[in-house]
Order: structure tokens, then C-alpha cells, then sequence
């Protein structure tokens, strides 16, 4: 009973690395379209989803973060440096391998597509994963 | 002003290489035998725990192998007390080694496998290390496993690094250098000397390089003929160059085979793993990946099966998540 009651009171922390061009604009536009979305994100600009080392990854997971959210360029042709998403892409895919093998849920790390007009869809991606994280609970890292 | 030096050579878990490199230095070695006094050394003597606590004011304490089980700890802890420079010898030292990657089970785990149930294995009596048990009428008590396995500077602080497995000749003159010019000029090592390259392998690397590396398929060692000439990631073979210090002379790209990373890193990675992760993975078919859909990178990224084993096989206690983890399951 105390579990359940520790899960609902629970509020996940997120880091976001967001690009400069697209997510981080879309973000920009939720707020001055006054879209409400849960304030447990904590946005970091980035230049280019491209930039984001996975060292920032588990760096962000080890320092706190229940859950890490990466938001870029639409694919094929949205990035502002040509191909930086398709490295975030990629470097993702491995990335979730290797959280599997860390045991931690791979889930915990998300990568979305948000441009520049989707200020709703960025509302909803932040409010979708912080649902996701209370349900999943803490990141305990021993 | 000439002065004999105090050398104790400690052993935690290692695989006896770094001894042999230490011995391995041909006419070198009698310099710094005559000036030095090796008051410890229980790989090649038989030397106990005791030896070690009744020494005082060793000069320079030299830690071979990565922290396993709790006599390991101890004789670290023993031996940072009585000397006045530690040296962290070696890869296992250094980052944890090989023997790091029993961080990705729990210490029972690993004694039941390795003691319990292995086909191989007849144990009727489950005698594990860290229990008690009876022969002749005596009881005996192998050392209990730490928690986790620990390179040395996660449990004391470690004045100078030499990396390598083993450390190459050049790197271990480097270090006698260092001990001759202490006992004879009395000069004393900085603290936080890494004795190492300062590149990564690649910089040394004969083979050539194309412009822009691109990764089309992975590739095994096995799985057909390496060209002697190309760059191996040219060649889809994953090879751990680009993050390995320069500190090997290439001995193993000069017999054709890929860098496993055994030197350890460059300075300033915080973690090997998710460094490589970035470079590989942005290595994957370069050039047609306006072309593929998403799905179709992923595909390619994923066969490689073991991101952890691979990239972080020798390194594995370094790096910034060193332990497996309980996490809620998908």
C-alpha cells in the first residue's frame, strides 16, 4: 500500500536536450500559445540534436533525472545542419541497447521529432512521458 | 645524494602480466634494482599480509590489478598508508579491466556460476569464497568478493597512472626514469602523472583512412578477408581506435587484427561506452541516410549485439553507470 502511495506522489524530473532550430522552438510556441503541459521538464538548449554526446545522456540519468527526452528535426530534410538527426537517430538506437544491458528501462529515454509548429505535439509528448514516468516510478541508481 | 628506494609491489586481482612486464625490462631492471629495495612483492615471494603492515615509509607503492575482493581492499587501504606515492599499474588498476565486467551480475551470481553450477563443476558442499568451511578439522575462509569490482582511485587516491595491459616497455622505462631520478637527484613525481599517450590510437594508426568513413553492414574478424592496408572501420569491423590511447605502438592493427581498447581511454571520457556509441552510430551509411527510412538505420545499428562487452570490456568499472542496475522492466 505505502508503494502505491510513494508512486502517486511521485513527480519524475526530465531533463529535455532540445535543438536550437526545431524542438526547442516548438516548445517556445507552446508557451506563447499557452498550452499547458506538466513543469516537471527541465529544457536544455542544444544547437543540434547532432551535439547530444550520449555521455550527457547518462550524465543526466546519474545526476538525477528519472527520464530523458531528446527532441530534433523532423527526418529526412527538416535538420538545420543537414544531418544531425539522422547521428541523434542512430546514436539512440544504441544508446537503448546499452541502457538494456545497464538494466536500466530503456524507455527512460525518448526521442521525438518536434518542429517548429508543433508546439502542440510537444505539449503532449511532455505530457505523455511524465504519465509514463510516474507510472514506471524513481530511477534508484546504486 | 644517492638513496635506496623503497619498492612494494602489491597484487590485487590481476592475471600476473603486469609482474611480467614489471621483470621484463632485460638490463634496464639491474639499475633500478641497485637502487632500490623491493620490500614486497608476493607474486614472486612468499610475502603475507603482516610483511606489508610491519613496513613503514615506502617510497613508491605499486598496485597491480583491480579491487575484487575485500583482502584487496585491505592491502590498498595497508598500502596507501605506508607509501608516499601510490602507482595504479596497468589497465586493471587504472579503469578495472577485464574482470570489470562481473559488474553486470550481482556477486552471488557470479559465485554460483563460477562455483556452483557449472557442468564441470562437482561441489556438493556449495564452498563458495566468503564462507566458512571445515577440512581436517580446520576451518578455512577464502577473501569475500567486494560488491562491485573497483579500480584503485575509487577507493584511495592514486598519485601516478600507468596505463596499458600490460604497460609496453617504453611506458615502464618512463616510470624507472621516474624512480632513478628520485633516488639519485631526489626528485620527486608529480602527483597525477598518467603515463600514457597522449592521442588516441588512430593518430598512430598506419592504416589508410578514407575521407569519410562509412559503415554499410558490421562485420565480424571471422566473416571473410581483412584488407591489411584499409582502415578497419572502413571495413565494417568494429574497432576501438578511436578511443584508446596511443600507447600501444598499434601492435595489434599491425597484425591485422581490430583494437579491442585495452589501453584504456584519453583522458576527459567520462564514459568509453557511450562515447563509442557516438562515434559508431554516426558512422552508419553516411551517405545514404537521407535515402534508408528510419526503421532501416535502426536495423543496421542494432546488429551489434553487445554494446557493454564490447565497447566497454576492459573499462567497465570507469565508467559513469558501473553496475548493473534494478530498474522497473518495460
Amino acid at each position: 500500500m505505502e508503494a502505491v502511495k510513494e508512486k502517486e506522489d511521485f513527480e519524475p524530473r526530465i531533463t529535455a536536450f532540445l535543438c536550437r532550430w526545431c524542438a526547442y522552438a516548438g516548445a517556445d510556441l507552446a508557451g506563447v500559445s499557452r498550452l499547458e503541459y506538466p513543469p516537471n521538464i527541465i529544457p536544455i538548449m542544444v544547437p543540434c540534436s547532432g551535439r547530444i554526446d550520449p555521455q550527457f545522456i547518462l550524465l543526466a540519468l546519474k545526476n538525477g533525472s528519472d527520464g530523458v527526452l531528446i527532441g530534433g528535426c523532423h527526418t529526412p530534410n527538416d535538420c538545420h545542419y543537414i544531418s544531425g538527426n539522422f547521428k541523434a537517430l542512430k546514436r539512440f538506437a544504441l544508446l537503448r541497447k546499452y541502457l538494456k544491458q545497464l538494466g536500466i528501462n530503456p524507455n527512460r529515454v525518448r526521442l521525438e521529432w518536434i518542429s517548429a509548429t508543433e508546439g502542440k505535439k510537444f505539449s503532449q509528448v511532455v505530457k505523455e512521458f511524465t504519465e509514463f514516468l510516474k507510472k514506471l516510478g524513481p530511477l534508484k541508481l546504486r | 645524494m644517492k638513496k635506496q628506494v623503497k619498492i612494494a609491489i602489491v597484487a590485487g586481482a590481476s592475471c600476473g602480466g603486469c609482474d611480467v612486464a614489471i621483470a621484463n625490462l632485460h638490463e634496464r631492471l639491474l639499475d633500478v634494482v641497485a637502487r632500490s629495495d623491493i620490500v614486497f612483492w608476493h607474486t614472486i615471494a612468499d610475502f603475507k599480509k603482516e610483511d606489508l603492515e610491519k613496513q613503514r615509509n615506502i617510497d613508491f607503492g605499486i598496485f597491480i590489478g583491480s579491487i575484487r575482493t575485500e583482502e584487496h581492499l585491505e592491502l590498498a587501504k595497508i598500502l596507501r598508508e605506508r607509501c608516499n606515492f601510490l602507482i595504479a599499474f596497468g589497465t586493471c588498476a587504472c579503469f578495472g579491466g577485464m574482470f570489470g565486467l562481473g559488474n553486470v551480475a550481482e556477486r552471488y551470481e557470479l559465485l554460483k556460476v563460477g562455483y556452483i553450477t557449472t557442468p564441470s563443476t562437482e561441489n556438493p558442499r556449495e564452498v563458495i569464497p566468503g564462507n566458512k568451511f571445515e577440512v581436517n578439522g580446520v576451518d578455512l575462509t577464502l577473501p569475500r568478493l567486494t560488491e562491485w569490482c573497483m579500480p584503485l582511485n575509487k577507493v584511495v587516491n592514486v598519485d601516478i597512472f600507468v596505463q596499458g595491459c600490460p604497460p609496453i616497455e617504453e611506458a615502464i622505462d618512463k616510470f624507472y626514469e621516474t624512480i632513478i631520478a628520485y633516488a639519485d637527484n631526489g626528485v620527486a613525481p608529480e602527483r597525477g602523472t598518467v603515463i600514457a599517450g597522449g592521442k588516441t590510437l588512430c593518430d598512430i594508426c598506419p592504416r589508410e583512412k578514407p575521407e569519410k568513413i562509412t559503415i554499410k553492414r558490421f562485420r565480424r574478424v571471422h566473416e571473410g578477408p581483412i584488407d591489411p592496408n584499409k582502415c578497419l572501420l572502413a571495413q565494417g569491423i568494429i574497432c576501438l581506435g578511436p578511443i584508446t590511447i596511443a600507447a600501444c605502438n598499434a601492435a595489434c592493427i599491425r597484425a591485422n587484427m581490430p583494437c579491442r581498447g585495452c589501453f584504456g581511454p584519453p583522458p576527459d571520457v567520462l564514459d568509453r561506452a557511450a562515447k563509442f556509441i557516438s562515434t559508431i552510430a554516426s558512422l552508419v551509411e553516411i551517405e545514404n541516410e537521407k535515402l534508408l527510412s528510419d526503421e532501416e538505420l535502426i536495423k543496421i545499428v542494432e546488429e551489434i549485439e553487445d554494446p557493454l562487452g564490447t565497447f566497454h570490456r576492459f573499462t567497465f568499472p570507469s565508467g559513469l553507470i558501473n553496475k548493473k542496475q534494478e530498474d522497473a522492466e518495460e
